[in-house]
């Protein structure tokens, strides 16, 4: 597993944690030691703002004594001081109830394929820092000049980072790997009769090639903006919702929230008892993949050194399985579906498979409705999943973008937004862990004047 | 380990080149937690977080680095990097000179030595009896989860301006979350905490917290869709400060109005909202959660007047937002930790008492919402929309609570919904539930608080139509 033999001192580091854990009398132990180098720069106008620019390095270590599990997360390397924390996380675990299920994966699991994942490109070490600030202040250029009416901005990043993590447990895994990411994104302000509209937009890639390009970013962050001039809030009604992108990929993370097993386990899942239930409608097929190549939710393994997999939550509308760490697949009597993430679980690319529409077709389709490209809030309650977001977007009315709207919310509950999906659009794009294209819910309540 | 004076010093000269400012925030932060889960113990966790962040600002623009490795030659490396912002060039000829040790203001909370912590079983023991307490309110309670963390937190501040300051604060919370099972499944969460030690649960007791959480669960079992539309709304006292910090707080932040991004830019001495309206955020209240002996820029905490009478009458500051608005800083730079720079930020945000009584404002209401308590909320600066989230709610019908409601939201504009204001009652007090307050990605303990508020229309959002 260990290909970069770059990263050999961070494993033995790694290596190093267990090893405190375990003369501490921990009974199994696994340390994972992180190295992101970040950089950062902001534009407003035509000024850098911000420049920031640092490593930060950190260590987990998670250690089990007499069935009882305990973590220690921390920024203070010096090695006695994580020989005496390591020491004090295995004293707190003899203070956790002891518990059959805890510990670390059964096994060291090879990997499924052999394939390159691609999560590391070198053109985000690369590329000159005068270059990144020279498109965080085209993104501000560009977004002001697109209308006269685009009179301020909250600021253009430009955002990199790359990641070296090793992972080292007492079964005698070892592995490590590098990762990096880029990200642009503007949010300019349009005014307009004594009032403020903003709008954000960005883009979020493993490589700076893959970028949207900075002059699109912008142009279509600007037209956000511009396009909420003389919003008002729309009449109280049950109608269809188009959900842009964006804002499906925030449905879809609190849908993650009803299968991760941990929230099953805990009782506070809607889905609870529904495995092999048919929930979302024909178009609802919903995946997590650990595996697809430059995704930014992509890794050879997860945080417990399991190897990472490709599992289909719900198909065509079915929950298939929930979505396991190997304590969690244990307790619930299921195989761990590679989704261990900070001492609990996450998603690797979890994401609903595109249709094949566009999403002008989808508002084209749509005789009177509303469609969301901003929601705010985050009531969303899984013991019942009941939805209700704050929202902003536009007015359809025979097929056609009426007018912008905005101060209303949307309701529902996440069971009945899934069966009732009956549109999906085909612009899925892979830039954060949790994405959904755009898609339609045939009925919510718009709560409005 | 902690960086001296002198080493601050040669830091600081190397950061501040030709700029106008620079500053270096040290941080150790230990947090023990535990956690209860299935009548037992679930796991334990300790959080370290120790390191220097330095900043530079040259006019508008500022420079960040930060290290964790807190030997000099990467200290100074560090004051390179955030000060490759001030590329101007151009040695400052004077050093940077701080006194010989730091200050201490003296503290708005009593600081524990930061060798000692409590015993494990005392965190274990707090979680045992929250757990046996909700179980015992109500046989509809199913599933109960409790936390507990202690935190302190001991910062060192230094800047080119030569001052030189040091603040230990601790913070503790206390978390149960239940889940009950009745008509429908609800669910209840109640929190408090202070700066204080663990011993702060010795008065606030774990016994009283789980049985509010247990409480509201079971009053959720109940619930019944939320009607859909435009009503009055009654906002109860306490937790009803999530909106002002929501609908006007955020909105007085002094980087958005350096921008000129917030609704509220430039307008100070304008009406803003209802002349029942007053609106105050304080960081020198004793031992509350957003209180700052000194902020973390090291100025001391202050109490602002935000809002007098519907009138806006000023900002809060950071230092940065400060200088460049003309104004001094209110105490209100804070941070997440060293590894990001200081924002403006709220401490404890709390309106103060008008005329009326609990009575007198329910019982006016025909037909409407009585928002008892927020889970949280999120506003958009610039246009000042919010929406809030009910953790318990209630129908009024004819001047009484009825129905509890499930799924409730509350969204509209800032400066629109708080010139709705038309009552205001005379049983003001900060939540008794902590909240914690999110802006860039970075997360810091604040205080609200109000008395009961009539709003005479308000959005409610929820998924039945009326």
């Amino acid at each position: 597993m260990l290909e970069d033999p770059a990263l050999a001192p961070n494993v033995e580091l790694a290596r190093a944690v267990v090893g405190f854990a375990l003369e501490s009398g921990a009974a199994a132990a696994e340390a994972t030691f992180t190295v992101s180098d970040r950089f950062s720069t902001e534009a407003r106008a035509d000024r850098i703002e911000k420049l920031e620019q640092s490593i930060a390095r950190s260590v987990t270590l998670r250690v089990f004594r007499n069935g009882g599990k305990a973590s220690l997360t921390t920024s203070d390397l010096a090695p006695d001081s994580l020989r005496s924390f390591a020491r004090e996380t295995v004293e707190a675990a003899g203070f956790v109830a002891s518990d059959p299920h805890a510990g670390l994966p059964d096994a060291v699991e090879a990997p499924a394929d052999e394939r390159d994942l691609e999560l590391y490109a070198p053109d985000v070490r690369a590329r000159a820092a005068e270059d990144k600030l020279a498109d965080a202040l085209e993104l501000e250029r560009v977004a002001r000049h697109v209308d006269s009416r685009i009179v301020n901005s909250t600021g253009s990043r430009v955002v990199d980072e790359t990641l070296a993590i090793a992972l080292a447990n007492s079964l005698g895994f070892a592995g490590a790997y590098r990762a990096s990411q880029a990200q642009i994104g503007t949010g300019p302000i349009a005014e307009a009769g004594g009032a403020k509209y903003s709008a954000q937009y960005g883009s979020a890639a493993r490589s700076y090639a893959a970028l949207e390009p900075v002059e699109r970013v912008a142009i279509t962050a600007a037209k956000r903006a511009v396009g909420a001039i003389g919003a008002r809030k729309p009449a109280t009604m049950r109608c269809p919702v188009i959900f842009d992108r964006d804002v499906a990929s925030l449905v879809l993370s609190d849908l993650f929230a009803a299968v991760s097993a941990a929230n099953v386990a805990a009782g506070n899942s809607f889905l609870a008892t529904k495995t092999g239930e048919r929930i979302g409608s024909e178009l609802a097929t919903i995946v997590d993949d650990g595996r697809l190549p430059r995704g930014l939710g992509t890794s050879p393994f997860d945080a417990e050194g399991v190897p990472t997999r490709r599992t289909v939550v719900f198909e065509r509308g079915v929950l298939r399985t929930f979505l396991y760490d190997s304590y969690y697949a244990r307790r619930l009597g299921a195989a761990t579906t590679g989704n261990a993430s900070g001492g609990s679980i996450g998603p690797n690319n979890f994401y609903l498979e595109a249709g094949a529409r566009t999403l002008a077709e989808l508002i084209a389709a749509t005789p009177r409705g509303v469609f969301v490209i901003d929601t705010i809030g985050f009531s969303t309650e899984s013991v019942t999943g009941t939805y209700s977001r704050g929202a902003r977007g536009f007015l359809i009315e025979g097929g056609e973008i009426a007018h912008a709207i905005d101060e209303f919310t949307i309701a529902n509950t996440l069971p009945e937004m899934l069966a009732g999906i009956d549109a999906v659009a085909n612009d899925l794009i892979f830039d954060q862990p949790i994405v959904a294209p755009s898609f339609r819910v045939a009925e919510m309540t718009v709560s409005g004047a | 380990m902690h960086p001296d004076a002198a080493t601050f010093e040669r830091v600081l000269t190397r950061a501040i080149g030709a700029a106008d400012y620079a500053d270096a925030f040290y941080e150790r932060r230990v947090v023990r937690s535990f956690r209860f889960q299935d009548g037992r113990v679930h796991d334990a966790g300790i959080n370290v977080t120790s390191g220097v962040g330095i900043r530079v600002i040259a006019g508008d623009r500022s420079g960040y680095a930060f290290s964790d490795d807190l030997s000099e030659g990467a200290l100074l490396e560090t004051a390179r990097v955030a000060a490759l912002i001030a590329h101007d060039g151009g040695a400052r000829t004077a050093a940077v000179h701080l006194p010989a040790s730091p200050q201490r203001r003296a503290a708005l909370y009593a600081a524990p030595d930061g060798r000692t912590r409590a015993e494990s079983a005392t965190y274990v023991d707090l979680l045992a009896r929250a757990d046996v307490a909700a179980r015992a309110l109500d046989p509809r309670v199913r599933a109960v989860n409790a936390f507990v963390t202690d935190e302190l937190q001991e910062v060192t501040i230094a800047t080119s301006e030569g001052r030189f300051v040091r603040d230990v604060r601790p913070l503790v919370a206390l978390g149960v979350q239940c889940v009950a099972q009745g008509n429908v499944r609800g669910t209840g969460f109640y929190g408090d905490g202070r700066r204080a030690g663990i011993d702060f649960f010795r008065e606030r007791t774990p016994e009283e917290i789980a049985r509010e959480a247990a409480r509201v669960a079971c009053v959720n079992c109940d619930a019944i869709e939320t009607p859909a539309g435009e009503m009055e709304v009654v906002v109860g006292a306490g937790s009803g400060g999530v909106l002002l910090h929501e609908a006007v707080g955020h909105g007085l932040e002094g980087d958005f109005n350096r921008q000129g991004t917030s609704l509220y830019s430039g307008r100070i001495g304008e009406r803003v909202a209802s002349e029942l309206v007053t609106i105050y955020d304080d960081g020198d209240l004793p031992g509350e959660r957003g209180s700052l002996t000194v902020d973390d820029e090291g100025t001391p905490g202050q109490h602002k007047t935000l809002v007098e009478n519907g009138i806006l009458r000023g900002y809060m500051h950071d230092r940065h937002s400060a200088a460049a608005l003309g104004a001094s800083s209110t105490g209100s730079g804070r941070r997440q930790s060293y590894r990001v720079m200081p924002q403006p930020r709220m401490c404890n945000t709390f309106m103060p008492d008008g005329g009326s009584t609990y009575e007198e404002i329910v019982g006016s209401v025909k037909r409407g919402i009585f928002a008892a308590s927020f889970a949280g909320g999120q506003v958009e600066i610039s246009k000042g929309d919010f929406v809030f989230m009910l953790a318990e709610g209630y129908l009024i019908e004819d001047g009484k609570l009825t129905a509890p409601l499930r799924g409730a939201s509350l969204t509209g504009n800032g400066p629109e919904v708080m010139n709705r204001v038309t009552m205001v009652g005379n049983d003001g007090r900060l939540a008794g539930r902590y909240y914690t307050c999110g802006k860039g990605g970075q997360y810091v303990p604040v205080g609200v608080g109000m008395p009961t508020v009539k709003l005479s229309s308000v959005t409610v959002g929820g998924s039945g139509v009326a």
